[in-house]
């Protein structure tokens, strides 16, 4: 049997680029025109084969907290990486891209792995960001860069695997955590942190 | 901003510390509508845990004297005749005596590495002047002209009343350093990456630089907390499935503190039967009296002609040694000498006792990256039932219905009225006007930086709690809690370490110096000659006391509406028991008939119908909240 990676992810970006869908399309491989803040979602969860390890991903959702720039530190606690996504529609959610990830260096681990996702990548046509620019960014700050679109499922798929080849192998000896405690209603289990 | 904030909510909460963000997690997971701000740009107000360059930003804020210039016309115009506003504060008023003190060097970007090699000492050794602070020498540190004079001509003594920043060292370029650029994050950037502390061989000398560069390994709590593993706090983060937002670590170890030194204490079976330091005949009486405290109130005749007697008078009627009966007044039972009797120290005792073993061999957790994360993960519940989250948003006033005497709206700092029915406010954010007849404690807390343990042991990675009785009369007990590395609060080679008492001298450094001299000596980059150092070193320390406004009652507040609701800061105690009921009780007086935080939907639980148009839960009430985004958010629609 595989051992199984429990990999924390998270979600950054402006409201409206398509966060919640992206996850959504990866997640359950479905779209909705209509989605409305994920309400009562903390987190989702997909486990994805890589190599010799399972990855189940922990997808964390702003949950509208980016709205007000209001996102609790503890949002990038423990991530194993981080999702920022931005419209290709809107030349202004790229220009905030900086934003995030100057957030991220601030408050995220250390060896995150970063993944620039320019979603609705259907709607070329009205395009305001150029591949280029995106392409040129995240080479900049050594992060994946691909264009999606969650409504036609192109790339969702690739962002993931993207994500999981950039994650380091389990190095069992910097696995030091020992002894971190999970709270449930189950007996207390003592389990070990991933990354 | 982009976004305009609705004009109109449930539920409006100002301040994100523990108890608002619990009442705010509750309401939203209640299908109310919330509004959560705080005008501060972080999480938590008085609960908040900072990285290193946070703190020092933090410690800055204090220092500054800036007067927010009062904006009436603003506002004023939208409060109508027949209403009337209650003026919120403008600047935070609950921390005061700000010190800091830092014993590492700070005038080299490069390590000295060399093991053995003498330095000269840059800091002076505590000075005798220690045991006054106001003789050392107090710089306020944007004067940088002129250096600090030698320490045996101490300045005229400066009165503490602002913030203030105390440097013992001779170097100008380190001085500046620490009072400006420090705060600036790029400086951490430019310096060399230092090796693992933890992992060379050799001594490391810490200085100041490191500790700014590997600042964000660094979540230093304003207030020291730790969680009872059968306590409210745990209780409500399982019940209500936030502690997946989190995780814990056991506390390890608790010590006691006996004429000069510190001894683990032996709380649990195991750790009397395996104890090296009680005789045989100590670990059968210790036994019998732990054994007794379980189930005190099945045998009252062994207490009930004890009940008006102090717990420490009790203890002396029973069969237990001077040792024990320290360990258990101060260690097991955290009371003190005086204070409380017989019926307070056996629950104390008893509460103790019930919390071992259910996660470890101590009745205690601590979150990872601090107790700050407690607030938060409340917030993030709220958010995910549809809660609105605004920091750096400023409140001007509440208005309030004079007819019928009810809060109806806030005008925030933009002149937008948003009105709620009912108000959460955290009380450092109440007027002096409305506060003019409460009276306040104050707590008294000092964080320190240290490069070893209080009490060395086979692993560095001990999380410990310690109670020193009170030093001298009139002092008070103080609490010390000691956090390893790998509770992700401080970088690898050092140890975060949180002292809190009562506050009853005039300043907090007055409060806990001593005892901060008892168990640690200044840092100096000299090896001794003797071998060995007896007492970790202090690297750095800030000193400062907070307000603690539990315990106020409603009427002591003047004029307070009937549907507003003011929750108090962090108060001294060492559990969350006091926030958690009173934000069930302000819950429960909102929403009579509703359940306080039920559990969140797991999310493999959550199943995607057919049409998939939202998300359905498998718990209770999966319809209320959709209902209420819908109604929430009507003007904002699909993602395209």
């Amino acid at each position: 049997m595989m051992a199984i990676r429990e990999l924390k992810v998270c979600l950054l970006g402006d409201t409206g680029v398509g966060k919640s869908s992206i996850v959504c399309r990866f997640v359950q491989d479905h779209f909705d025109h209509n989605i409305s803040p994920t309400i009562g979602a903390s987190f989702m969860t997909k486990t994805v084969p890589c190599g010799n390890e399972l990855h189940k991903f922990l997808i964390w959702d702003t949950a509208g907290q980016e709205r007000f720039h209001s996102l609790a530190p503890m949002y990038y606690r423990g991530s194993a990486a981080a999702v920022i996504v931005y419209d290709i529609t809107k030349q202004d959610s790229f220009n905030t891209l900086k934003k995030w990830v100057k957030e991220l260096k601030e408050h995220g681990p250390e060896n995150i792995v970063m993944a620039i996702a320019g979603n609705k990548c259907d709607l070329s046509d009205i395009r305001e960001v150029p591949m280029k620019d995106a392409k040129e960014y995240a080479e900049s700050i050594g992060a994946v860069v691909v264009e999606t679109s969650a409504k036609c499922a192109i790339n969702i798929e690739e962002l993931f695997q993207g994500i999981s080849r950039q994650i380091p192998p389990l190095d069992h000896h910097e696995n030091g955590n020992n002894g971190t405690i999970r709270l449930g209603n189950q007996t207390p289990q003592t389990i070990r942190r991933c990354c | 901003m982009a976004d305009k904030l609705p004009s109109e909510f449930d539920v409006i909460v100002i301040g994100t510390g523990l108890p608002e963000s619990i009442i705010a997690a509750a309401c939203s997971r209640s299908g109310q509508s919330v509004l959560h701000v705080d005008s501060r740009s972080y999480y938590g107000g008085n609960w908040a845990g900072f990285n290193f360059s946070g703190l020092l930003s933090w410690i800055k804020e204090y220092q500054e004297e800036s007067d927010v210039g009062e904006e009436w016309a603003a506002w004023q115009e939208l409060i109508l005749e027949t209403e009337e506003a209650i003026v919120l504060r403008k600047k935070d008023q609950t921390v005061q005596h700000v010190e800091v003190i830092c014993y590492v060097r700070q005038d080299s970007d490069d390590p000295i590495e060399k093991a053995g090699a003498v330095q000269k000492n840059p800091v002076s050794v505590m000075s005798p002047g220690l045991n006054d602070p106001l003789d050392t020498v107090d710089t306020s540190c944007s004067d940088t002209s002129e250096l600090p004079a030698p320490h045996n001509e101490p300045e005229t003594a400066l009165e503490v009343l602002e913030v203030e920043v105390t440097l013992e060292k001779e170097n100008q370029h380190g001085y500046t350093s620490c009072s400006q650029s420090a705060l600036e994050r790029d400086i951490a950037e430019h310096v060399p990456i230092m090796e693992d502390v933890a992992n060379a061989p050799k001594k490391h000398w810490i200085t100041y630089s490191q500790i700014v560069k590997e600042g964000r390994k660094f979540n230093i709590d304003l207030t020291s907390k730790l969680l009872y593993s059968r306590g409210l706090l745990i209780d409500l983060l399982i019940k209500s499935n936030v502690s997946r937002y989190a995780e814990f670590k056991n506390v390890t170890r608790i010590l006691g503190y006996q004429e000069g030194n510190v001894l683990q204490v032996p709380c649990s079976r195991a750790d009397v039967f395996n104890s090296k330091k009680l005789t045989m005949v100590e670990k059968r009486m210790l036994m019998k009296f732990l054994t007794f405290c379980l189930d005190y109130e099945q045998h009252p005749d062994e207490y009930k002609a004890y009940e008006q007697s102090t717990f420490s008078e009790y203890l002396k009627t029973q069969k237990l040694t001077p040792n024990l009966r320290h360990f258990v007044l101060h260690s097991i039972a955290m009371t003190s000498e005086t204070s409380s009797n017989t019926l307070d120290g056996l629950r104390e005792t008893r509460n103790f006792l019930q919390c071992l073993g259910r996660y470890g061999n101590t009745p205690f957790l601590f979150p990872l990256y601090g107790q700050g994360e407690m607030p938060q993960c409340f917030c993030r519940m709220c958010a995910v039932f549809g809660g609105t989250y605004c920091l750096n948003h400023a409140v001007q006033c509440l208005v309030v219905d004079k007819e019928s005497g009810k809060c109806k709206a806030i005008i925030d700092h933009f002149g937008q009225r948003i009105s709620a029915k009912y108000f959460v406010v955290e009380d450092s954010y109440l007027s002096e006007k409305t506060c003019s007849n409460v009276t306040y404690r104050q707590i008294s807390r000092a964080v320190l930086i240290t490069d070893g343990s209080i009490l060395n042991a086979d692993s560095d990675q001990h999380i410990s709690i310690l109670t020193v009785p009170p030093v001298e009369p009139g002092s008070a007990a103080v609490r010390v809690i000691e956090l390893c590395s790998s509770t992700m609060t401080c970088m690898k080679g050092t140890y975060l370490v949180h002292l809190t008492c009562m506050s009853l001298k005039k300043t907090a450094r007055e409060d806990l110096e001593l005892v901060v001299q008892k168990l640690f000596t200044p840092y100096a980059e000299v090896e001794l000659e003797n071998g060995e150092q007896e007492k970790p070193s202090l690297l750095w320390a800030l000193y400062f006391n907070m307000r603690d406004s539990s315990g106020i009652n409603r009427d002591s507040y003047n004029n307070l509406p009937s549907n507003m609701y003011v929750c108090s800061g962090p108060d001294c105690f060492l559990g969350n028991e006091h926030a958690v009921k009173q934000a069930k009780t302000f819950f429960q007086h909102i929403l009579p008939n509703e359940e306080f935080c039920p559990p969140l939907p797991n999310p493999e639980d959550i199943v995607f119908d057919g049409d998939g148009v939202q998300p359905e839960v498998l718990v209770p009430k999966p319809d209320t909240a959709k209902e209420v985004t819908g109604q929430r958010n009507p003007e904002e629609h699909a993602q395209e």
